[in-house]
């Protein structure tokens, strides 16, 4: 016996109009799960599946890891570049510092000693009375060591840094003609008035490194400069202590 | 704990003033050689580091840190030795003498800050204070 038979007995009309609000229900629980089976369809696509996410992550993690990479590598640069614009800061800082000519030849040292890391170098200025350049500094050097540097002047024979005196351009060697390291020109305005030679660097520094560029670009701007300001102003200060004593003396004669 | 005092040991006036330049946010005392090195640690009781060249008249870097090495009120002052002579000896010579770290010159600004900020990472644990009887 079915369950309808069960409910209704054996009265069809009953049977009847359970069969039809049974339909209703199955028909209204279709629609239902239309619905619902819509509804999911369309959030399906806005809720990412745990793979799609995972990679999704990934993909962000990687894009933030090279973010941080490329920030840290910048950040390495520009403490360099800070640290390479503090060295040239000093250094014409402390060439300007000065008038007394002992104290800007002691910092041109320095800066090729310390801030270059040159072992053996000269500062050549040329006379005002003759061809040939005074040695003015001469820094690891003997008195018999690396002609034509080993005298009281230069009167040529490196190439090399007969060539910068004469066209004011700085070179680097070693060349076949020249085991100078480099020959930076010096200039007073638009004269070259000297050269300041590299000759050997510290052992522990091999070679000189691009950014030693820019100091020797400066020594060749400033350092002679610098170095002349600071002899006329002796010369003018000699000067006047003559005629100051000379005048103490003729007031008390 | 970053150091608070410098005392800054060079004969260079250039690299006086580099430091100065780079090290600002500290207070810098300054010696030109040894000697008055001696007479700047006698006259601030509170350095905690120490820049040190060893190329000096009067009196080397190296005689100064076996000197101040000797006094027992230094032993925890940290020493950077900052030196042209750059060979592996002269390295562990310094560092013998009783340097924390040694670096050569020509440096550059980052080799400086980066041995201050790991030697005040690695100071010694400050004493526990002492518990009243």
């Amino acid at each position: 016996m079915s369950e309808i038979d069960a409910l209704a007995g054996h009265r069809p009309d009953l049977q009847i109009d359970l069969v039809e609000q049974l339909r209703t229900t199955v028909e209204r629980a279709n629609d239902l799960l239309r619905a619902l089976e819509g509804s999911f369809e369309a959030t399906e696509p806005m809720v990412p599946k745990p793979a799609e996410r995972i990679r999704e992550l990934e993909h962000r993690l990687s894009t933030t890891d090279s973010d941080v990479k490329e920030l840290a590598s910048r950040l390495v640069e520009s403490e360099h570049q800070s640290g390479r614009l503090m060295s040239l800061y000093v250094a014409t800082y402390q060439l300007h510092a000065t008038l007394s000519p002992p104290e800007v030849q002691a910092t041109i040292a320095e800066i090729a000693i310390d801030l270059l890391g040159a072992q053996q170098f000269v500062l050549l200025l040329r006379r005002e009375d003759g061809d040939d350049c005074e040695i003015a500094l001469r820094q690891g050097l003997g008195p018999a060591d690396r002609a034509p540097f080993s005298g009281e002047s230069y009167a040529g024979g490196d190439k090399m840094v007969d060539a910068t005196l004469a066209d004011g351009l700085l070179r680097l060697g070693p060349t076949d003609d020249s085991s100078a390291l480099a020959a930076v020109p010096l200039r007073v305005q638009h004269e070259i008035v000297g050269a300041i030679v590299l000759l050997k660097l510290l052992d522990h520094k091999p070679i000189l490194r691009p950014e030693d560029r820019d100091l020797l670009d400066l020594l060749s701007a400033h350092a002679a400069s610098a170095l002349f300001a600071a002899r006329l102003f002796a010369a003018k200060d000699r000067k006047l202590r003559t005629l100051e004593s000379l005048v103490k003396l003729a007031r008390g004669a | 704990m970053q150091p608070h005092k410098v005392l800054v040991v060079d004969d260079s006036k250039l690299m006086r003033k580099m430091f100065e330049v780079m090290l600002r946010q500290y207070a810098l005392v300054y010696a030109a050689d040894g000697r008055e090195a001696l007479d700047r640690l006698r006259e601030h009781g509170d350095i905690d580091l120490i820049l040190l060249d060893i190329n000096m008249p009067n009196m080397t870097g190296l005689e100064f840190l076996a000197a101040m090495r000797s006094d027992p009120a230094n032993a925890e002052t940290r020493v950077i030795i900052i030196s042209t002579e750059g060979r592996e000896e002269d390295t562990a010579r310094g560092l013998e003498a009783g340097a924390d770290a040694y670096i050569s010159k020509p440096f550059r600004t980052e080799q400086i800050l980066d041995v201050i900020s790991r030697l005040a990472a690695s100071e010694p644990a400050a004493p526990a204070p002492e518990i009243p009887a």
